[in-house]
């Protein structure tokens, strides 16, 4: 494509309204053409004006600070231990950012069918191909079953030996995605019965923690047992 | 918000100290630039994402990929946001775009597969300056730009979903642009 040809598309350049080959194309003229470089600045100039200034979003910046952090720090830990660490930091993060997951997270529904149609629906779920059926281990002990089924729903279905909670804090169910994001699935309360919880994507794993009692602004991330084997 | 007052000048002399700080490796100076373009840059993300949780991770790419290569901005091709909400929406759009792909993939249908061509949706939200300028717009540029920068839509893609030639679809983007960066020259960021 000739100078002209590329000028023409800077402006859809700009717009990131190009598909690849032509992309392509424009980023290779761009290196040895000051003219179009130029005319590119302006069209960013232009497209930028479309953000808004508000306030910055401050704990995404506790997310920046622990993932810069973790870069400096990862010469130095090896891989494995290096994976696990940032899934602590993440569950931690998660935490610390619930005031805001919560937006989107329903607090579970507890018991609303009544706890025994409850374990009997999670029983007819984890039967189900494709569901995930999974359990939170303590010494040895199932402490909770975790089901979710393709549909998205999922249950937990604490056992007895999950221990009461002071009624200040609460258990609390964490979702790990395949990219070791934590994102909380729900607030189960410090005794918790039978209680649903949607989740529609693919799971790795998931974590129950002890937090503050309906919901927690920063966490020590006291965690209670992991699932990272699904 | 009372920035646009500040000469240009200036604002460029803040952000070269600012990056010359943070290739220094200074994080207070990112936490900084954090500070004052974090909400453009979040902004940019939710316009094209419309999902909060998205574009936070937006954000946090955005200012990981600052920190980690700060030697990409270059002070004299414009101001520190311009080019933090430039990459904010460049990723905003490969995400849009990954997602399509894996629709199509599946060949399933894209739950929220038409962004609204309803422009006013994305418009409204503006600030004065810049959406009086779009408003001056003929309609059909200003319903191209839109739905090409804020639906993230390719120009071929944005002409799929208006039956129009993809060449006319270009023409009237470039001739939009053309008109915004006149009526937009000197409003500094
Ligand atoms: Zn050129």
């Amino acid at each position: 494509m000739s100078h002209s040809d590329i000028r023409d598309l800077i402006p859809l350049y700009a717009l990131d309204a190009l598909e690849e080959p032509e992309a392509a194309e424009v980023d290779r003229h761009l290196k040895d053409c000051e003219d179009c470089r130029q005319l590119l600045s302006e069209s960013y100039q232009v497209t930028s004006l479309m953000a808004d200034d508000g306030p910055a979003p401050s704990h995404v910046w506790q997310r920046i600070d622990y993932q810069i952090s973790d870069l400096e720090k990862s010469e130095i830990v090896d891989l494995a231990t290096r994976r696990k660490q940032r899934r602590w930091m993440s569950i931690a993060l998660a935490a610390a950012t619930a005031a805001v997951v919560f937006a989107g997270v329903t607090i579970m529904q507890q018991s609303i069918e009544g706890d025994e149609a409850l374990v009997a629906l999670a029983g007819g779920v984890a039967d189900n191909q494709g569901s995930v059926v999974a359990d939170f281990v303590v010494d040895d002990a199932s402490v909770a079953q975790v089901v979710l089924g393709v549909d998205g729903v999922g249950y937990v279905i604490p056992t007895d030996s999950l221990a009461p909670l002071d009624s200040d804090r609460t258990y609390q169910l964490w979702v790990i995605t395949p990219d070791e994001k934590v994102i909380s699935a729900g607030v189960l309360g410090a005794t918790p019965g039978p209680s649903t919880f949607t989740w529609k994507g693919d799971v790795a794993g998931f974590a129950l923690t002890r937090e503050v009692a309906g919901g927690v602004v920063s966490s020590d991330g006291d965690v209670v047992s992991l699932i990272t084997d699904i | 918000m009372g920035r646009t007052t500040r000469p240009w000048q200036m604002s460029t002399n803040t952000d070269s100290g600012v990056a010359a700080r943070v290739r220094s490796g200074e994080r207070a100076a990112l936490e900084q630039a954090f500070n004052s373009h974090g909400g453009a840059v979040k902004s940019m993300a939710m316009r094209v994402l419309r999902e909060e949780s998205l574009a936070e991770d937006v954000v946090q790419d955005v200012f990981v990929a600052f920190w980690r290569d700060p030697a990409k901005f270059d002070d004299s091709r414009g101001s520190l946001r311009t080019f933090l909400v430039t990459i904010a929406h460049r990723r905003a759009v490969d995400l849009v775009r990954a997602e399509e792909a894996r629709f199509r993939r599946e060949e399933r249908v894209p739950q929220e597969s038409e962004p609204s061509i309803d422009d006013e949706v994305w418009t409204r939200a503006l600030g004065d300056t810049v959406r009086k300028a779009l408003d001056e717009l003929p309609d059909r540029e200003r319903k191209a730009i839109a739905m090409a920068y804020f639906g993230g839509l390719s120009y071929v893609e944005v002409a799929r979903r208006l039956g129009e030639p993809e060449g006319t679809i270009k023409s009237r983007i470039r001739a939009g642009m053309t008109k915004l960066s006149v009526s937009l020259a000197g409003v500094s960021t």
